[in-house]
């Protein structure tokens, strides 16, 4: 068991450095108008030099490369070149904001999209046909589609949450609660609609195989063969379906924070972007990579638990 | 087994979950403002990089540094410029000697007095913190404390802009004893109306402001509270206007119609101008560009009014000129030089001997990919071909400035006459990447440079020679959009998209 985490967090930070390289590089192909974008049109060539060597974009690729990844693995992931605001204390205020939106959506997502995917499996009929035509539209909408629909109606029309965040200190938990409504709703409706349909599939398929019916033949009340037995062997399905969907989450957050003017990692990362900020995109990017490294891990472990072949192989 | 495994790992996700929701909490009910008192609330389009004042901007990120910062000239809606904390200012004989008189009543946030030392000490710190507008004090060679209340300034040679950048970034006064600190990077000290509160202040989301007590000009100070929420997406800025949830933001055209559904109030002002830049007037890279026929042939292509009611709305105002009508430079006879005449057009092309063949390559520029479509519609019923290429990228500037791009589609912002020459006509211009000049033309730029308060009239002359000369194809001055709801009335600020902070006011 230790050995596979160490494994499986060494090949992790061997994608991160990968990454870093990648990404670094990418970034120096577009650093020719850093200068110049932070000091403006009418900059001289003399102020534009100055601001370069204060960058340290007069160095060759690989000094910069080394002088980055020295500080990040000693924790010091730089400065943002256009604000000045240390990357590691710019990500502590955004992170919060982001998780706690990704990690509700997902919450719901798993507890909303068991039920719907066993109901749908269990009572087929009319009710698997309205969580199939269900699941359809909430796969062809966007989220961020949803989220104007719903500020439309919910927010300018009938006034019952924000329009956009009123998140900031000394806000007591209800405005938390209030701003991240609508986002998460237009989050994880496309999640749930995904995970029913996979955990559907998967609880029919248990449901046919033979150790269902020997569980039955010998008078195992039907609740304890489905939730003991069957959802067990559904799970890892389930889960994977889950884990990627937390990924692809990392992305879809980023357009719905901008709509509901959340301030987390998409406005962050979205401005860093565009003005090749490399010091906070590099920050922003790690972040995000090991977020996924991490969430596969916690899976893979999941599943190990929940199904004992898994762990074998 | 009690609890199930899938029961248990939901469990724990749940309380993780619920847990991280109220993790944000902190003291509640704090937040209730006292009632009756009146509130300004901004929608911003972007956060500020730092509250250093040598970091300030120009047109939209001008306004939050007004709440901290008083500047030496107040620039008034019209553009006039009116005393602040400079009470009066002087040119010497040559425009090499600016003498500026200072208030002597006012004092910083901290408690530091406002003086010709203070005063120093901003522009000293302000030509060296490298920050965006770094060049509003190039022609400024050293600064000299005469007395307490006086100052001089020395210019390496005479800057006929000076005067107005001083109501801009370079005339913002911080406490000199906060400047060059980290501190002031999130927390402005100046001498302002307003003073940042700190604890309500989130990056990237709200900058909240208090009334400063005992501010020394108490009719600029208008509100009890100012916040500037930060909206960078112009969907979220259209719902939190009609909802309610800010005063007053920038909108555009389109969502314009959705604030105006809600009986939002529009205050329209001509910013920008959008057109073609017609760079290699020498043709170095495209020989027909050389050629001042061609160039006054894709003038006389483009039928702007059309173009600008089917693209924008009809929100601007057709023109053949770049220089804009608040800068002196603007002339009512350059308005319409070029009108459409397609036939013209092609009668030019034929006498400069390019019936065809003229090609021109634009790069693509994202959002306005409809302009450059029926840019390249109507050039092609003259016969002129366009290849729109790749888009424009983060990199841009330094590709117009390694010559790039022969021709361009852009926007924009058309500045006092002297900037504006800057920026796109003279040789040290960034949208002059080939540094085309003749004997003529740069007699007549050196006639600004040295025409003081005559700038703008001899600027004329500037902006008649590219006119005739087809430097460029202006296309239209475009409408900035800036709503606002009826608790508060708000002035519109010549040359500037959002207003200057002063602007506003609690509707009566």
């Amino acid at each position: 068991m230790i050995t596979f985490i160490l494994k499986r967090l060494g090949s992790g930070l061997v994608v991160l450095f990968a990454v870093s390289i990648l990404v670094f590089s990418l970034l120096y192909v577009s650093s020719g108008s850093i200068a110049r974008n932070i000091l403006g049109d009418q900059a001289t060539p003399d102020q534009l030099a100055v601001k370069e060597a204060e960058l340290g974009l007069d160095q060759p690729i690989i000094t910069r490369y080394f002088s980055w990844l020295t500080g990040a693995l000693q924790g010091d992931l730089g400065t943002s070149w256009f604000t000045s605001e240390p990357v590691s204390s710019a990500l502590a205020t955004r992170i919060p904001v982001t998780m706690t939106m990704v990690i509700a959506a997902m919450v719901l997502i798993s507890i909303i999209a068991t039920l719907i995917g066993v109901a749908a499996a269990v009572k087929r009929g009319w009710v698997d046909r309205v969580v199939q035509i269900g699941a359809i539209i909430g796969d062809s909408v966007p989220g961020f589609v949803i989220g104007i629909i719903l500020v439309t109606i919910l927010a300018i029309q009938m006034g019952v949450f924000p329009a956009t965040s009123t998140i900031s200190p000394g806000v007591g938990a209800d405005a938390w609660v209030l701003s991240l409504t609508l986002p998460v709703i237009a989050l994880l409706i496309n999640g749930v609609t995904g995970g029913a349909q996979q955990i559907r599939s998967a609880v029919i398929k248990q449901l046919e195989r033979d150790y269902v019916r020997t569980l039955r033949s010998r008078g195992i009340g039907e609740r304890e063969v489905l939730f003991k037995h069957v959802l067990r062997s559904a799970a890892p399905a389930g889960l994977t379906v889950l884990s990627l969907q937390l990924i692809g989450m990392l992305g879809g957050v980023v357009i719905i924070e901008q709509i509901f003017a959340l301030p987390g990692m998409g406005p962050l990362a979205v401005a860093a972007t565009s003005q090749s900020d490399q010091p906070v995109v590099m920050g922003v990017v790690m972040y995000t990579v090991a977020v996924v490294i991490v969430v596969n891990l916690i899976v893979d472990l999941l599943n190990g638990w929940l199904n004992p072949k898994v762990r074998a192989s | 087994m009690k609890l199930g495994p899938k029961a248990a790992a939901a469990a724990i996700l749940v309380s993780a979950g619920l847990a991280l929701t109220a993790c944000g909490g902190g003291a509640a009910g704090t937040g209730a403002a006292a009632a009756k008192t009146a509130t300004l609330t901004l929608g911003a389009v972007q956060e500020l990089r730092s509250w250093d004042p040598a970091q300030a901007h120009v047109g939209h990120y001008l306004q939050p540094y007004q709440a901290a910062y008083d500047s030496l000239i107040l620039r008034e809606p019209d553009g006039k410029l009116s005393p602040m904390l400079a009470t009066a200012w002087k040119y010497n004989e040559t425009n090499t000697k600016l003498t500026v008189d200072l208030r002597t009543d006012v004092t910083f946030s901290d408690g530091a007095k406002f003086d010709a030392e203070a005063a120093k000490a901003n522009m000293d710190h302000f030509k060296k913190a490298n920050g965006p507008q770094m060049a509003q004090l190039t022609a400024v060679s050293d600064v000299a404390v005469v007395d307490a209340d006086t100052i001089e300034l020395n210019l390496t040679a005479p800057d006929p802009s000076l005067e107005f950048y001083l109501s801009q970034a370079a005339g913002l006064m911080g406490s000199p004893k906060a400047l060059g600190t980290d501190a002031i990077k999130t927390e402005p000290v100046g001498s302002g109306p307003y003073v940042m509160d700190k604890a309500a202040t989130v990056k990237d989301s709200q900058s909240v402001f208090t009334a400063r007590k005992d501010y020394w000009n108490k009719d600029l100070q208008k509100f009890e509270k100012v916040t500037f929420k930060i909206l960078i997406d112009l969907t979220a800025r259209t719902n939190a206007l009609v909802s309610g949830q800010v005063d007053a933001t920038l909108l555009d055209p389109k969502t314009g119609k959705q604030a105006e559904g809600a009986k939002m109030n529009l205050v329209a002002t001509e910013v920008d101008w959008q057109g073609l830049l017609l760079m290699d007037r020498d043709g170095t890279k495209n020989p027909a560009l050389g050629n001042v026929k061609v160039r006054q042939a894709i003038n006389y292509a483009f039928d702007r009014k059309t173009i600008l009611d089917q693209v924008l709305m009809g929100q601007g105002t057709p023109t053949s000129q770049p220089f804009g009508k608040a800068s002196g430079a603007w002339t009512e006879e350059l308005e319409n030089y070029y009108s459409y005449d397609p036939a013209k057009a092609k009668s030019l092309l034929k006498e400069a001997g390019y019936e065809t063949g003229v090609v021109l390559d634009i790069p693509s520029v994202p959002g306005w990919e409809t302009q450059l479509a029926v840019i390249k519609q109507q050039l092609a019923d003259v016969g002129i071909t366009v290849n729109i290429g790749a888009a424009i990228t983060n990199t841009f500037t330094s590709d117009v400035a390694a010559q790039k791009f022969t021709t361009m589609f852009f926007s924009l912002f058309q500045g006092e006459p002297w900037v504006a020459t800057n920026q796109i006509v003279s040789t040290k211009a960034l949208y002059n990447p080939f540094k085309n000049t003749t004997p003529e033309l740069q007699a007549k730029i050196d006639a600004v440079e040295t025409g003081g308060k005559d700038a703008g009239k001899l600027a004329q002359e500037v902006n008649k020679y590219v006119v005739e000369q087809a430097w460029f194809a202006p296309m239209f001055r475009v409408n900035q959009m800036y709503y606002h709801n009826s608790k508060i009335t708000v002035e519109p600020q010549v040359q500037q998209a959002v207003p200057s902070i002063y602007n506003y006011s609690p509707a009566k």
